[in-house]
């Protein structure tokens, strides 16, 4: 890509404000369970009591007759799902398998699985009724503890097996080794909106949908499938989306759930998840154990590293993430093994969270790279800057753009790295313990296919649209920026419509590649815009008649012509002079298939620890974050997604930790009292950096991603300040108070 | 008696209790009646039971006066709703969020006699007489509240789920003195959960409206 | 939730006969915790009597003595003036209960009668004697970190959730209860009780019976006095473990000592063992080490929480440290 189509940022105005940041402070924001619907009635989902079995008696008599209930779904009386019996994916997200079928059949395969809808007139009762359905169960011995069943893992089905380059054996034999066991546990997204919908069928093959969902074009390729229906006879609305972070990327069974409650009563069904059933109806991240090894000669050259993951996945449905990818690139490694397994448990099928398996195998392989620098009696830092990969050792080709050494640098300086005392355990602040500690994160960039539509009014509006979905980062606010930066009109002008299945096909939003897509259509309509504009002066505007379209100029929201720079017209004289109401184009960005560069965002995260000598309490009293994420279109919503990144980070090293009691198959914490999440007073001051430094192959932005790296290798770099304040290496996570007494 | 002609039940001593007691044995009658009608052909229980509702549904609501954003409301509503079921599924405040209904990440806090609170422990009907003051209450037409407007300049948010809470609870944080220090704030604020951890973000706007000292 | 009736009387009288007249039926002052157990199915009223109107609220202090009405929210008990100066303890403990929104409902009479936080009680798919009789104790050998370590039975090991209960044991508040048969005063060691046999009753309140106030009287703890609270995350979560210290120093040697901990057992866990090992002794470290071996006599830990058995006696150093220079 020529360099002339670089987003020019040096006219940008400070950091815009949110565009949907009024909605958002005043209430007026309306999520997928807010929309108004007439006669909106109330979906409760009911869930097993036993992990796996069959149904033999479901009583919903008691519940059918409760006030208020227009009708109560089961496997025995819910309408079909058309998709199902076609023996496809109705739901399909990326994995293999049979996605769980909602009111399919008597069998049971999690506790907690959905087994009847109760719809009653108001939500009270509705709850109700629920809690009057009486099942009797076949149950059959269930199994649910990953660390009891290691002899089942399998690797996916469908996947190169293991990877190897060099000699995978190679790390035993050198000078310096860390051979270590690493575990996450399993954690739940928990987004702050509940999953919820509303479902109404306007017509017998026709339904509109309010939902929360990550991409409003999967969700409705999702319902077109299950319910055999044609693309304009599915409508989905996701105008604003409460959180999401993985657990909206796919269609899951809740939500085919409320299409057929609306089905089955003839009227529209309102469903939102209870917060316990978040934990077992929208998936939630692996509990993972990892093997890593690694060998150095003694003066810091890694010779070798082998890095074995095991997984849980469901018995229905394989998941599977790259937990052990970044192993194979992440540094200049000559010998390198990794495997990847998996092991079917009586569970709800996991799915993609925040820095999907990076940021679990970053756990293990960040903290193998410092109980290797330890063992070294180097620093970490420079451990990793001697083995630091100029280019990708994994595919053996140019990185499109990496400037994590700059990363690296700017955090240290900014975190004070190298003014600490180096020794474990050797530093105290107010009688606290206190540790330095650091990691690096990564995650592939990309741009995938995406399509924007323009539309310029007379009075000076322009309208950008395309069917993407913003779950936090603040999409419409930047693809505003990239349009009134490429368009050359001032933001304030700029409306950018989302959220809305028949607007121009967008991208998911998911994998840190909103920016880098939609951007790029976004970028692309733009410039489609001004040729159609130059077109259109070229025609009717006057002292234009006879110029050609290399000769014009765009600036400022006016053509003008490089052969006479006196003769100017405004955009909106243009549509006058052509006696146009509007102007409207579309246009299509494709995905890039470069096979000359690897792709890839990094971070680095330094982290300052304090810890309680006597209560192992760990503060984590510091976080300095950097991103090499290309260039920054936005540096206030680009450092809101770094330091949510770090607090979902400081979730993930001191807290988060989703615990089932393997005798029932049953969830213990499934609440926000007892899965603790961090709080206010968990997170400290934050520094959120920015190399800045625009990728010259991804997209005319010069934009890689950002909300994977932000927390991919935080963990890490926490237990690695564990380590460094306390002299304990903690490699299982989350490092609760109890691992430190 | 026709709904409309019910007495406001001042929820006095043992005043309500006589209709209620009504209700149970009126419920306990239709039950036999229900049963009666048992064998008969389901469209007559069909019709029963649309009757049995209705009064039963009657019977359940109790009247409750509640001034929200400064409008009074005469509602009737069920003992067990809650003021945050009422406000967002009767009158289409949704501004306040529900994020568990458990009092356990504090989306649904309003002002309930200046006070800030948690709508989804609270049921309606214990809140009789008093004022309430939700997200939508907070700006005076078009002109935000400081608050607000400090939450859009330090980008206290990402997806806005859990902002209506945040910022009642951040008016109501200052007003009780309790905006001195980050730290304070950080204790002071603990009682909402931010999952896109917008914490830092939020402590800067509330600590630059407490240092702006206007009379929020 | 169950439908259920709802009165508000005015006088206390009228509430006790309402709950006197129906089986089922129980007060309601801040909701914070009845409504949760309510929505979850665990506790079924027919009937609430909403106590809200009742003259119970206020702070007051006489005769050396002060008296909190039960009405009395949390938040109203912890800014105090004369609670902050005089009676710090009880402010802190308060101030590290749940959240400043949920400190704004809760009265001091719901407080004490909040409910455990075992999960096993929470759900109703799930064993639990405490919610439902004979059916077994989930946690007994399930999962049990934040369980008891003090006191407990083979029928029960859930403990009592409250920090402020902590620091009103640790004071020796006493708790004026009003009944059908008139009023009585329980001293606060005996409001909760241990589970023995009968887990369901978490205290030793009658039918009918109605919190109306606690008493503290004054005391020389004000000086130094500290509450610890140990937990999962920093704010908004339960005590692991807890411990309100309280010292009456003079000259570096400890006069009286007021411990008590919270999270160890079925009622708030008042240790005068560790208190009398104190008195007498120099504010040292050396004190504060022998205090807390004394104080975990009798510990017994099941599989998820032994690291308590440590736990427990570096909470209460920290807090008597702590509190030794506050």
């Amino acid at each position: 890509m020529e360099n002339e189509f670089f987003f020019n940022y040096d006219t940008m105005p400070d950091p815009m404000d949110r565009v949907d940041g009024k909605m958002k402070v005043t209430g007026a924001a309306k999520y997928a369970s807010e929309h108004p619907v007439e006669d909106v009635h109330y979906g409760v989902l009911v869930g097993s009591t036993i992990a796996r079995g069959v149904i033999k008696n479901i009583d919903t008599k008691a519940a059918e007759r409760a006030p208020g209930v227009i009708g109560v779904l089961t496997y025995l009386n819910s309408p079909k799902v058309p998709g199902y019996d076609a023996g496809g994916n109705p739901v399909k997200g990326r994995t293999t398998g049979q996605p769980l079928r909602v009111f399919y059949d008597e069998v049971i395969y999690f506790n907690g699985q959905p087994i009847a809808l109760v719809v009653a007139d108001t939500f009270e009762r509705a709850v109700h009724a629920a809690s009057l359905v009486r099942t009797q169960y076949d149950a059959e011995k269930h199994s649910t503890d990953i660390n009891a069943n290691l002899d089942k893992a399998v690797y996916p089905r469908g996947r190169s097996n293991d990877y190897t380059r060099g000699n995978a054996d190679a790390y035993k034999t050198a000078p310096v080794k860390i051979e270590a066991e690493y575990i996450v546990p399993v954690e739940v997204h928990l987004p702050m909106e509940l999953h919820s919908i509303i479902a109404k069928w306007d017509a017998e093959d026709k339904v509109t949908v309010y939902d929360k969902t990550q991409g409003v074009k999967s969700t409705q390729r999702s319902i077109m499938q299950a319910f055999k229906l044609p693309e304009q006879n599915v409508q989905v609305y996701a105008p604003f989306v409460g959180g999401g972070f993985g657990s909206a990327l796919r269609t899951w069974p809740h939500e085919i759930a409320a299409l057929l409650g609306a089905k089955k009563t003839g009227k529209p069904v309102k469903l939102v998840l209870g917060r316990d059933q978040m934990f077992t109806m929208v998936g939630y991240r692996p509990y993972t154990i990892q093997k890593f090894g690694i060998g150095a000669t003694a003066d810091g050259k890694i010779i070798g590293m082998s890095h074995e993951a095991i997984s849980q996945t469901s018995t229905y449905e394989e998941f599977t993430e790259g937990t052990v990818n970044m192993t194979r690139f992440l540094y200049d490694v000559p010998n390198v093994f990794t495997r990847y397994k998996i092991i079917p448990l009586d569970v709800s099928t996991p799915t993609w969270m925040r820095g999907p398996g990076e940021a679990t195998g970053s756990f293990a392989l960040e903290s193998a790279i410092d109980e290797l620098a330890y063992a070294l009696n180097m620093d970490p830092l420079e451990l990793r800057l001697k083995n630091y990969a100029e280019t990708d050792p994994e595919k053996n080709r140019p990185f499109s753009s990496k400037f994590l050494k700059d990363a690296y640098q700017l955090g240290a300086d900014k975190i004070g790295w190298y003014k600490r005392n180096r020794q474990p355990r050797s530093m105290q602040e107010n009688g606290w313990l206190a540790g330095y500690g650091m990691s690096t994160g990564t995650f592939s960039a990309s741009r995938g296919n995406a399509s924007a539509s323009a539309r310029l009014s007379a009075d000076g509006k322009l309208v950008i649209q395309s069917a993407v979905a913003d779950s936090g980062p603040g999409t419409a606010t930047v693809m505003t920026q990239i349009a009134s930066e490429t368009v050359g009109w001032p933001a304030n002008k700029i409306t950018f419509e989302l959220g809305d299945s028949s607007l121009p096909p967008g991208p998911t939003q998911g994998g840190s590649t909103t920016t880098s897509t939609e951007g790029s259509a976004v970028h692309a309509v733009s410039v489609a815009l001004q040729k159609k504009l130059g077109e259109l002066a070229i025609k009717a505007s006057p002292g234009f008649s006879n110029a050609k379209t290399e000769d014009l100029v765009f600036d400022n929201g006016k053509v003008i012509l490089s052969t006479n720079k006196t003769t100017t017209v405004s955009f909106t004289d243009i549509l006058k002079h052509n006696s146009l109401n509007q102007v409207e184009v579309t246009s299509d960005s494709k995905s890039l298939n470069d096979q000359k560069y690897s792709m890839y965002s990094f971070s680095v995260h330094f982290v300052k620890v304090l810890v309680n000598p006597l209560t192992g309490v760990v503060k984590v009293n510091r976080a300095v974050s950097v991103a090499d994420a290309g260039r920054i279109v936005n540096e206030k919503t680009a450092a809101s997604q770094i330091i949510g990144g770090v607090t979902g980070g400081i979730g993930m090293a001191l807290m988060e930790e989703g615990i089932l009691d393997n005798r029932y198959g049953r969830w213990i914490n499934n609440n926000f009292a007892d899965y603790h999440v961090p709080v206010s007073a968990d997170v400290p001051d934050i520094d959120s950096l920015f190399v800045n430094k625009p990728d010259p192959i991804i997209n005319p932005m010069g934009a890689k991603g950002m909300g994977e790296i932000a927390l991919i290798g935080f963990a890490a770099a926490v237990t690695n300040a564990v380590y460094h304040a306390t002299g304990k290496r903690i490699r299982s996570l989350p490092v609760t108070l109890d691992k430190l007494i | 008696m026709q709904p409309d002609q019910q007495p406001p039940c001042p929820h006095e001593e043992n005043a309500c209790d006589h209709k209620h007691d009504d209700r149970r044995t009126f419920l306990k009658k239709s039950s036999f009646l229900a049963a009666v009608a048992l064998t008969p052909a389901p469209l007559i229980k069909a019709a029963e039971k649309k009757a049995d509702e209705k009064i039963a549904a009657y019977f359940e609501t109790v009247p409750v006066n509640l001034e929200i954003n400064g409008k009074q409301h005469s509602l009737k509503v069920e003992p067990r709703t809650t003021l945050l079921d009422l406000l967002r599924e009767q009158l289409d405040l949704t501004g306040t969020k529900k994020g568990c209904d458990w009092g356990q990440c504090g989306a649904c806090t309003v002002h309930v006699n200046g006070k800030r609170v948690l709508s989804c422990l609270s049921l309606a009907v214990m809140q009789d007489g008093k004022k309430i003051t939700t997200i939508e209450g907070l700006a005076s037409g078009e002109q935000l509240h400081p608050m607000q407007e400090a939450f859009i300049k330090y980008d206290g948010f990402q997806c806005g789920y859990c902002t209506p809470g945040q910022i009642m609870s951040a008016v109501a944080c200052v007003r009780e003195g309790h905006a001195h220090s980050e730290d304070q704030i950080r204790e002071y604020m603990s009682g909402n959960i931010c999952r896109c951890g917008a914490y830092r973000n939020i402590v800067d706007a509330i600590s630059e409206v407490n240092k702006g000292g206007q009379n929020i | 939730m169950i439908t259920f009736d709802y009165i508000k009387p005015s006088a206390n009288k009228a509430a006790i006969d309402a709950i006197m007249k129906n089986q089922n039926a129980m007060f309601i002052a801040g909701g914070t915790n009845l409504v949760d157990l309510m929505k979850r199915g665990i506790t079924t009223p027919e009937k609430l009597v909403d106590i809200n109107n009742l003259p119970l609220k206020g702070v007051n202090k006489s005769n050396n003595i002060l008296s909190i009405g039960a009405l009395t929210l949390n938040s109203e008990v912890a800014e105090h003036e004369t609670v902050v100066k005089q009676f710090p303890l009880l402010s802190m403990a308060l101030k590290a209960g749940a959240s400043p929104q949920i400190r704004n409902m809760a009265t001091v009479g719901g407080n004490m009668m909040q409910r455990t936080r075992c999960p096993y009680f929470y759900d109703t798919s799930m064993p639990c004697n405490k919610r439902a009789p004979g059916t077994g104790c989930g946690a007994l050998h399930g999962y049990n970190r934040m369980h008891a370590i003090f006191g407990m039975s083979e029928q029960c090991i859930a403990v009592h959730p409250s920090d402020m209960c902590v620091a009103l044991v640790a004071l020796d508040a006493v708790v004026t209860v009003s009944g059908p048969k008139g009023e009585r005063k329980i001293p606060f060691a005996s409001f909760h009780r241990l589970p023995g046999d009968h887990p369901e009753k978490d205290n030793t309140l009658e039918k009918g019976e109605l919190i109306t106030s606690v008493e503290i009287k004054e005391n020389n703890f004000s000086k130094h006095a500290y509450y610890l609270k140990v937990r999962d995350r920093a704010s908004y979560a339960f005590a692991l473990v807890s411990v309100a210290a309280a010292l009456d120093i003079q000259n570096n040697i400890i006069h009286d000592a007021r411990l008590a901990m919270g999270g160890v057992a079925h009622k708030p866990w008042r240790l005068k063992a560790a208190e009398n090992i104190l008195k007498g002794k120099p504010a040292t470290e050396a004190s504060f080490r022998l205090a807390a071996q004394m104080a975990m006599q009798g510990a017994k830990a099941f599989e998820y929480n032994a690291f308590k058995l440590k736990l427990a006696p570096n909470s209460i150093i920290e807090a008597l440290t702590l509190a030794s220079k506050a």
